[in-house]
């Protein structure tokens, strides 16, 4: 009894100890993996229209793109003449596409719903911008940034995650689109590559 | 009547090296991991990824700061700027503004390659930092903001391996 008794608790032990000399990663969240299922498609969130959306009512007959984004963010600024033409390209390929607002900690400093409304007339958005109250949404998508993409197939398994493209500075210099490649591929059926992809961005604003 | 020739290259003035131009260096992803390992043996290296435009960042880089006036001999504070090419001059005047003396880096080249070549945990989100020991084995990396205590506490594991 005792000798069972210590061989199953040897491990833990060991796995502790181990623990304690391995190096501290802290606050890398794990992003959503590449075939896991939309999270919170049911949760409601609202739109600068107004509306109330659900991850589900926004997808189409060939999936779901969902762009972590933000008011205040350069790297967004740089992204956005993307913004439209990215939007309609998925919507021509079968693809819903919202933007989602993860900012909650600094609402009051240019991420109110009524900042993002003001931002989607003024950038002349041609898609669902929303709230994500609390950030709850990035949190469930494992979302650090902003922009931040997640691209979902008609079984909402996610697909492609990561970078719009590879040049946030410069459209025309863009040399690998990562997500339009990503998108057509998508509609035509054929195999998603790269799956995954980096690029830098500002931290989400998580409530403290 | 002699005449004396001047050599062309004498009359043409190099350009120069400026104290800006050693603040602030371009740096691709590896010329940075090069510059990390030239400090094993010798000193724990903190690496901090920010930009001017980065408001975490700008709240925490004075704690940045005051670590290495605290730990000169044994910490190797680096920073980089992540700042878009126009911004340069921005940066350049924030480090002036918090009395940085020492080399620090602006990050030149596509982002993926950068990102990867410091941590495949580093998803992109700023700030960025990384703490190496005085072995050259990491201690601990994170993103988002952190306090000075947080800094030290990684710091110090780092000097005393």
């Amino acid at each position: 009894m005792k000798k069972q008794y210590l061989l199953s608790i040897v491990p833990i032990v060991l796995g502790v100890c181990l623990l304690a000399f391995l190096p501290s990663q802290e606050a890398l969240l794990e992003e959503l993996p590449i075939g896991s299922q939309a999270p919170m498609t049911d949760v409601e969130v609202k739109d600068v229209s107004g509306k109330m959306l659900t991850l589900k009512d926004v997808a189409k007959e060939n999936g779901l793109l969902v762009n972590f984004s933000c008011n205040t963010c350069p790297w967004v600024a740089a992204w956005e003449d993307r913004y439209n033409p990215i939007a309609k390209l998925a919507k021509e390929n079968g693809i819903g596409v919202v933007a989602l607002n993860p900012n909650a900690a600094i609402r009051d400093d240019g991420e109110s719903l009524q900042d993002m409304k003001q931002r989607a007339e003024k950038s002349n958005y041609q898609f669902y911008y929303a709230l994500d109250e609390g950030a709850k949404m990035a949190e469930a998508f494992g979302a650090t940034r902003t922009p931040h993409i997640y691209l979902f197939n008609s079984d909402m398994e996610l697909v492609y995650r990561g970078a719009i493209d590879d040049n946030a500075k410069s459209a025309k210099d863009v040399e690998q689109p990562y997500l339009k490649n990503a998108i057509k591929n998508l509609a035509a059926g054929n195999e998603i590559d790269p799956k995954t992809t980096k690029s830098l961005g500002c931290t989400i604003k998580w409530p403290s | 009547m002699m005449m004396v020739i001047v050599p062309i290259h004498q009359s043409y003035s190099a350009p120069t090296t400026t104290a800006e131009d050693t603040l602030l260096k371009d740096v691709t992803g590896s010329e940075l991991q090069k510059i990390i390992d030239s400090y094993k043996g010798e000193k724990a290296v903190l690496v901090n990824i920010w930009a001017t435009w980065c408001a975490p960042c700008v709240k925490e880089f004075p704690e940045i700061v005051k670590l290495q006036r605290n730990y000169p001999d044994d910490l190797k504070v680096i920073f980089v700027s992540a700042d878009f090419p126009q911004q340069r001059d921005e940066a350049l005047n924030f480090l002036k503004k918090q009395k940085v003396d020492w080399t620090t880096y602006f990050k030149t080249g596509k982002d993926q390659p950068f990102i990867e070549s410091l941590s495949q945990e580093w998803t992109g989100a700023l700030p960025f930092t990384k703490v190496i020991d005085m072995n050259g084995d990491l201690v601990a990396s994170w993103e988002q903001s952190a306090s000075y205590e947080k800094f030290e506490h990684h710091v110090k594991t780092a000097i005393n391996p």
